[in-house]
């Protein structure tokens, strides 16, 4: 039974799978619980026990060792939803999302798709064919051209002489690729060859294909990108700005809302050229326009984002829209429910995201048992996880564990918010990026709005250290807990056991404790 | 017993001793030397993973979890990892000269041979990991005395990949 919000929908539904892991999958299943659907997590064999599993309703099994026999593998999602009866399907982010041939065989198979349509996704995913549209639509885009690349052909010479044209320093792209991935920067001509070749293993290794689109790169700019809604009968608003310029080799690090670079005359602009991107597509649904901001208030188009994106959050802060409901309402044919002038912006919202990497060693990848995992808490924090404590973090998936994400009535409030939160945020067993979030975030080139897009990949490490702790306390702590005997091996029951008597509890904490 | 935090490379040597209810320090070395022990007054906490710690007359609370011989310590807002050294081993950071695999993955490419010399910071290879491409570089000047592993080889976290001699 479809919830009662979606009677007299065209396209009505009442059971999602959503076709994801980790957090994402944990925000719409609790999104698609909250309004009355019911919800279905997909899982391989290493999800088994995971966090999005644990919040569904239900749960179907996709067998396979690899991600394209499981979460890249559409027919047997499609076969999973279909055998559990689900009759909506939401991608979330990253796998299929963003997989045009996905969205028309879940459309063709009669269920409903939580997102745009399929021909949207193929025009904006394909780099130079988004960009063709731009130009006819009248949306300001960055010099640069194609390279067609085929598979033995001599494309270097080729790649060389566009490179030459479009001037350097330049941006490699692979036309399939996204996320960092298959994205190169080169400074000089005799570095092309090498950072070409990285591209294109990089973008055939995440996404299966290996085109390649030069770019001039702009110095000093801003990521600005801003969130658009559309519905199925023509209407489409934007819900403002957030500002992703905190980042590290294109994946980013640090978001907020609103962008301490945009005013609002250059939201209205922005906002109305995102709006005009989205309905040259026929967007329909819940995207992103990216646009790089030049520091004399030009800006560019950068590509559009046709799927929720990781840092929705601090857009619905600010703007009080539950972007995932309105995904599910969008789907199901309803109208957006407001008009361009209701949308509000509320105060300031900064997003961190939680990583097990090692920024010591160069941000690789980290891995191991959470063995502690408290999260912070209080007014205007919400965290977004999809681990909890005891998880097993492994090199199988995206290394990003959670998102912490702040509320306050200004920037400076939030800062001091996040900053605080992070603090708060126990992450042990597993090295993270809490500690460089901290750092980042208290730079006094974060503090006074002014980083580029160059910010962190350009700053000497040294200056983002934090504070040394006095190596003898660290010590002291550590011999105390050993002789107290704390973190000891735990059973079954997750209780504490003793490792020389087998006892469950430690006896003077049982004498200790106090009573109400 | 001696013990080392992963950020450091010196070895320190607690005394500890009971005193009014908590744990202190009453003597420490560090790097075999005598220092002034840290004044800590540390003690449980009645909740699991926690210890009461004051630290110059400041009261904090610090969680602590155990992975095998080392601790994590979550205190005064940041994360450290203290580890417990085995008696009479030599020097805190193990098989100096040896680069190991920061995490499991696939080797792309190698950009030295056995016999070169190279510098500190210099690239030795391309491990893949997560789809992601991490350039490794050398730790310190040398000659590349051992290569373990070739081109489109899979290693696993913490294994050999390559010896520098001086």
């Amino acid at each position: 039974m479809p919830p009662e919000w979606m009677e007299g929908s065209p396209r009505p539904f009442s059971k999602v799978l959503v076709a994801n892991r980790g957090e994402i999958a944990v925000r719409i299943l609790r999104a698609a619980r909250e309004s009355g659907l019911v919800g279905v997590a997909m899982y391989s064999d290493s999800d088994a026990s995971s966090l999005h599993v644990e919040v569904a309703d239900e749960a179907v099994r996709i067998v396979g060792d690899t991600l394209d026999q499981t979460y890249l593998n559409g027919s047997a999602i499609i076969e999973a939803a279909k055998s559990c009866e689900a009759d909506a399907i939401h991608p979330g982010y990253g796998f299929l999302s963003e997989r045009a041939g996905f969205a028309r065989e879940v459309e063709s198979s009669g269920i409903v798709w939580i997102g745009p349509p399929a021909e949207a996704i193929e025009t904006m995913g394909d780099k130079i064919s988004a960009r063709r549209l731009m130009i006819d639509s009248g949306v300001p885009v960055i010099p640069g051209e194609e390279v067609p690349v085929e598979d033995g052909a001599d494309h270097l010479g080729n790649l060389a002489i566009s490179a030459a044209r479009v001037g350097y320093p330049l941006l490699l792209k692979a036309s399939a690729g996204g996320g960092g991935k298959g994205m190169r920067a080169v400074s000089e001509p005799k570095s092309l060859r090498s950072e070409y070749e990285a591209a294109a293993r990089e973008a055939s290794a995440a996404f299966g294909d290996g085109t390649v689109y030069v770019e001039r790169l702009l110095r000093n700019a801003k990521h600005v990108e801003i969130q658009v809604l559309c519905d199925s009968h023509g209407k489409a608003v934007h819900l403002n700005e957030r500002d992703c310029s905190l980042q590290r080799r294109y994946q980013k690090v640090i978001e907020e809302a609103p962008s301490p670079a945009v005013s609002g005359s250059k939201r209205e602009e922005m906002g109305q050229a995102a709006v005009t991107a989205a309905m040259s597509v026929g967007y329909v649904g819940a995207g992103t326009v990216e646009f790089l901001l030049a520091s004399n208030g030009d800006f560019y188009f950068l590509e559009m984002n046709t799927r929720l994106q990781v840092e929705h959050p601090v857009t619905e802060m600010t703007t009080g829209v539950d972007l995932v409901q309105k995904q599910f309402e969008v789907a199901a044919g309803l109208g957006i429910g407001f008009e361009q002038h209701e949308v509000s912006q509320n105060g300031h919202s900064i997003e961190a995201r939680i990583y097990a990497e090692d920024p010591r060693s160069g941000f690789l990848p980290s891995t191991g048992k959470l063995s502690m995992w408290r999260q912070p808490s209080g007014p205007g924090i919400r965290v977004d996880s999809g681990v909890r404590e005891g998880d097993e973090v492994t090199i199988d998936f995206d290394p990003m564990l959670a998102k912490l994400i702040v509320h306050a009535p200004n920037r400076g409030a939030a800062i001091r918010r996040m900053d605080a939160a992070l603090s708060e945020f126990v992450a042990l067993g597993v090295t993270t990026n809490i500690e460089f979030l901290r750092n980042a975030l208290n730079h006094a080139s974060f503090r006074d709005g002014s980083i580029d897009t160059d910010f962190l990949d350009n700053s000497d490490p040294r200056e983002l250290d934090g504070e040394e702790y006095d190596e003898g306390t660290l010590v002291a702590i550590a011999a105390a807990a050993q002789r107290l005997g704390l973190g000891s091996a735990r059973n079954d029951s997750g209780e504490a056991v003793d490792e020389h008597t087998g006892h469950q509890g430690d006896p003077f904490r049982t004498l200790r404790r106090t009573f109400p | 017993m001696e013990w080392s935090v992963s950020s450091g490379n010196s070895r320190y040597k607690p005394t500890l001793e009971d005193r009014d209810g908590s744990i202190h320090v009453s003597s420490m070395s560090r790097d075999g030397m005598e220092v002034h022990p840290p004044d800590a007054a540390i003690s449980a906490d009645s909740q699991q993973g926690r210890l009461s710690v004051e630290v110059d007359g400041n009261q904090m609370i610090a969680h602590v979890a155990r992975d095998g011989d080392s601790w994590w310590i979550h205190i005064d807002g940041r994360a450290h990892v203290v580890n417990l050294l085995e008696q009479g081993s030599g020097s805190a950071s193990k098989d100096e000269g040896a680069l190991t695999a920061p995490m499991p993955g696939t080797i792309l490419d190698l950009m030295v041979k056995e016999g070169q010399r190279v510098r500190e910071g210099q690239a030795l290879m391309v491990l893949e990991a997560m789809k992601m491409e991490h350039r490794i570089t050398s730790p310190k000047s040398g000659e590349i005395t051992r290569l373990h592993y070739g081109k489109g080889d899979r290693v696993d976290m913490g294994s050999v990949l390559v010896e520098i001699g001086d």
